[in-house]
């Protein structure tokens, strides 16, 4: 009965209640609108501080989590960002290798140019089109045939060297045996023409990229890091072309040659352009009829 | 029903208004003290409802950019009307809450706007929209705070609640099997 007196006693006075709370709101209302307009905001100011406890604690609670829940709800903007800043950096690193590339043609080309301004045999520069496919070879083709003046057995260099000599040409194109390949072979010297005795002959080694150095005499001095040039011996190349530079050396003895092996100047496994030298060897004076070693029968076939 | 109990809830309510909106915006559209208001004016406590209402109103009001008091006045009010509601209306029916909760939404944002506007202090924010969206983010959470307060207050009330079904079912079937 005291209950339900106390319900009713409730139920009468929520009005008072409600409208006391309203009147109390109302006011508070109407204080802070009026101090809003005079910009004194003093009650505002009470109030807040009244509840910065709160604020305080719904900062630090939001400083702590907020961050963990903010990655979590922009993880796919993020995602978003992290794929649009890898393509991004894919395109600077696209154009960085674009300008590194521009940057050694530039080199290239210029080496190219000092090299067409070299006095010495004129010069047909090309392009290398193609490698040997196969590992079994070590030839290139270049963009330059007979149609330019290339032919047969002529020699193509690079600013920094000798690459090889044309073994085929047809109109408009050449392929070219690199000094590397095994069949390859010319003739050389180990420093300055005329300063030095260590004549020999240099072979390709193949797929190793090296060249090697033979009949040097024991005798002779050579170090690592000499330089390797052509003598003009060999009918194919003309003299005084860098041909690499001594990397090892097997010291012979007086009755064994030097083992030396060399590293092309050229550099093969990067070729782009070359020059190939219109060059044509001095003839060789035809042996002598009188001597007695001489094959009378091949000289005079039809006398017979 | 336990003060303590009443008043950390709403001060964990208040925390969860501050806190999920700085966290991510849209989240503030969730009237989490209002859940809180409506839920203890459903227990017919006219008293604490407004009590609460009035605190729960100035705590938001405080922070925000709006009047003070703005927030305590709607609040206040809205206990109010769902207090006289629920001594009038049996809305202990979790389905019924759902639309009590709607509609207190939207008297809470309609008096609050129109206290802001009256005093020369409009909102900037578009009305239809922001109630809108309170109504929608309010409506659909508060349904489960309200289911889980119920919980936190009155578990075996809760309890009762579940089984008055199966014990529907099983007088059912005793007065079938008592006629065969």
């Amino acid at each position: 009965m005291a209950a339900t007196r106390t319900q009713k006693e409730i139920r009468q006075r929520a009005p008072i209640w409600l409208v006391m709370l309203l009147i109390t709101n109302f006011a508070v209302m109407a204080v802070d609108a009026n101090r809003r307009f005079t910009q004194q905001q003093t009650f505002k100011g009470l109030v807040q501080a009244v509840f910065s406890p709160i604020q305080n604690a719904t900062s630090w609670v939001s400083s702590a989590g907020g961050g963990f829940i903010n990655e979590i709800l922009n993880f796919r903007s993020t995602a978003r960002e992290n794929q649009s800043l890898k393509e991004r950096l894919a395109q600077t690193e696209l154009e960085l290798r674009n300008t590194k590339e521009a940057k050694t043609e530039n080199y290239r080309l210029q080496g190219l140019l000092a090299l067409k301004a070299e006095p010495g045999p004129e010069k047909v520069f090309a392009r290398v089109i193609a490698r040997d496919a196969s590992v079994w070879f070590n030839t290139i083709m270049i963009n330059r045939g007979s149609s330019s003046g290339v032919a047969l057995n002529m020699p193509v260099i690079t600013p920094g060297g000798i690459v090889g000599r044309v073994v085929a040409v047809s109109p408009v194109t050449a392929q070219v045996m690199l000094i590397t390949d095994e069949k390859a072979a010319a003739g050389a010297i180990v420093g300055q023409l005329g300063g030095s005795g260590a004549l020999g002959s240099v072979r390709g080694l193949g797929n190793s990229g090296l060249v090697e150095m033979r009949y040097v005499s024991g005798l002779q001095k050579v170090d690592v890091g000499d330089y390797v040039l052509t003598t003009g011996q060999d009918g194919i190349y003309p003299a005084g072309l860098n041909v690499g530079e001594v990397i090892e050396v097997k010291n012979g003895t007086a009755t064994q040659p030097h083992q030396i092996y060399i590293r092309p100047s050229a550099r093969l496994d990067q070729l782009t352009e070359v020059a190939v030298l219109l060059y044509q060897p001095p003839q060789r004076p035809a042996p002598e009829q009188t001597l007695p070693n001489v094959d009378k029968t091949k000289a005079m076939p039809r006398d017979r | 029903m336990p003060q303590f109990k009443i008043a950390a809830v709403l001060a964990l309510a208040i925390i969860l208004q501050l806190t999920l909106g700085e966290a991510w915006p849209p989240l503030s559209h969730i009237d989490f003290p209002l859940i809180v208001v409506v839920y203890v004016a459903l227990q017919r406590d006219a008293w604490t409802a407004l009590i609460v209402g009035t605190i729960a109103g100035l705590a938001i009001d405080a922070p925000s950019g709006g009047l003070i008091g703005a927030g305590g006045f709607s609040k206040t009010l809205t206990a109010y009307l769902v207090y006289l509601g629920a001594t009038r209306v049996n809305l202990e029916n979790a389905l019924i809450r759902i639309p009590v909760l709607a509609a207190a939404t939207l008297v809470d944002g309609a008096v609050y706007f129109f206290w802001q506007r009256s005093l020369g202090h409009p909102p900037s924010a578009p009305f239809v929209q922001t109630i809108s969206y309170n109504l929608i983010g309010t409506t659909v959470i508060g349904t489960f705070v309200l289911y889980m307060l119920g919980s936190v207050f009155n578990p075996t009330g809760t309890q009762s609640r579940q089984f008055a079904s199966r014990r529907r079912g099983a007088r059912r079937s005793a007065s079938f099997s008592k006629r065969r």
